[in-house]
């Protein structure tokens, strides 16, 4: 028997996994079976990360363009990265103790006296320009601190 | 029968998948069990050759069809509705059966078979021949479900697709969301593996 009977008898063989079917009586029921899961997982809610996790792995489900998802995750990592250690590495360097700079809400003050370092008050005025602003502190290390104010990332 | 000659007798007898479609997003639910009615058999098949468990098959339809019932608003028509869902069930059942592969080594010996393999549901052959062909089908059916899940779980979609379902590789291309060069050579390769394990059956 040569090889393209063989892939015949396999083909034929294949055909035989259609016969392994629940019978007409399982579809008949399964829309009503149906309807009562859907009842159920209507009172079971999906947690936030499986929710994540279909945007990301299944985004044609969740109507997400595949490249555009993972252009755009890559984007926001990018931007989280650049956000977090771009103004402490260029910044800080640059300021001399007990100074304040800023750059689009970026605020950083630097001090080599004190270990526990706070950003002044009246300096972060003088850095926003005026009173009232309200700061987010977001990193804080034995030489520096860096806080971001929404009124200024413009 | 094809994917194109299923559309045609959709076609004959009533709206199309996507008036279906529209309709479920207006609110008529009436039309997603319509739908659910022209993709149950299928996608059953489907996802019941990618896992050869029958109980499993269930459970998964059901969350195959409530995910879709879910999502349909963000269906954009960008492809058919035959082809999303497809792909939909193929996601989910791979997921299961990374699941399940991770899980096997906690495995209670109740769900293994005397081999050390995962039991299979089988239909009972009795139920359609006489006895002394039934304990050959059965053998066969075995060894048959056991090539089956020897191969990766991308050669046994396209032979669940292509071989069982017997849609074209232009089709099972586009729910993979491969070219049809992939599929056709997973395809090849899949054949051969399925022949050199089956080889003894095939010459009988």
């Amino acid at each position: 028997m040569n090889q393209k009977d063989d892939f015949t008898q396999l083909q034929k063989l294949l055909q035989l996994k259609r016969l392994e079917t629940p019978g007409q009586e399982y579809f008949d029921r399964f829309v009503d079976a149906f309807h009562q899961y859907q009842r159920q997982e209507i009172l079971r809610e999906e947690p936030w990360y499986a929710k994540l996790a279909e945007v990301l792995f299944e985004p044609w489900v969740a109507g997400v363009p595949r490249l555009a998802t993972v252009a755009a995750s890559a984007a926001c990592l990018m931007a989280g990265v650049a956000f977090f250690l771009g103004p402490i590495g260029a910044g800080s360097a640059q300021l001399a103790d007990g100074k304040v700079a800023h750059a689009r809400g970026i605020i950083v003050a630097s001090s080599q006296n004190d270990d526990s370092i706070q950003i002044q008050p009246e300096l972060i005025e003088t850095a926003a320009g005026g009173e009232g602003t309200q700061l987010r502190s977001l990193y804080v290390n034995g030489h520096g601190a860096v806080a971001y104010d929404s009124r200024l990332a413009f | 029968m094809s994917a194109d000659a299923i559309k045609e007798l959709d076609l004959e007898n009533g709206p199309t998948d996507e008036e279906l479609v529209a309709e479920t997003v207006k609110g008529n639910l009436a039309s997603y069990d319509e739908l659910i009615r022209r993709f149950q058999s299928r996608l059953y098949g489907v996802i019941y050759h990618l896992t050869s468990n029958h109980e499993d098959t269930n459970d998964m339809l059901m969350e195959v069809f409530d995910k879709a019932y879910r999502s349909l608003p963000t269906f954009r028509g960008q492809s058919s509705f035959y082809t999303w869902i497809y792909r939909i069930a193929i996601n989910r059942t791979f997921n299961f059966l990374e699941k399940r592969k991770r899980r096997q080594g906690s495995m209670s010996l109740n769900e293994l078979d005397e081999d050390g393999l995962p039991k299979l549901d089988l239909p009972d052959p009795s139920a359609r021949n006489s006895p002394s062909k039934s304990s050959m089908l059965n053998e066969l059916q075995n060894k048959l479900n056991e090539s089956m899940l020897n191969l990766s779980k991308e050669h046994r979609t396209v032979v669940t697709l292509y071989d069982i379902q017997g849609l074209a590789h232009a089709e099972i291309a586009k729910i993979m969301g491969s070219t049809e060069g992939t599929v056709r050579s997973r395809l090849h390769y899949a054949h051969k593996q399925l022949q050199k394990s089956l080889g003894i059956y095939l010459r009988r």
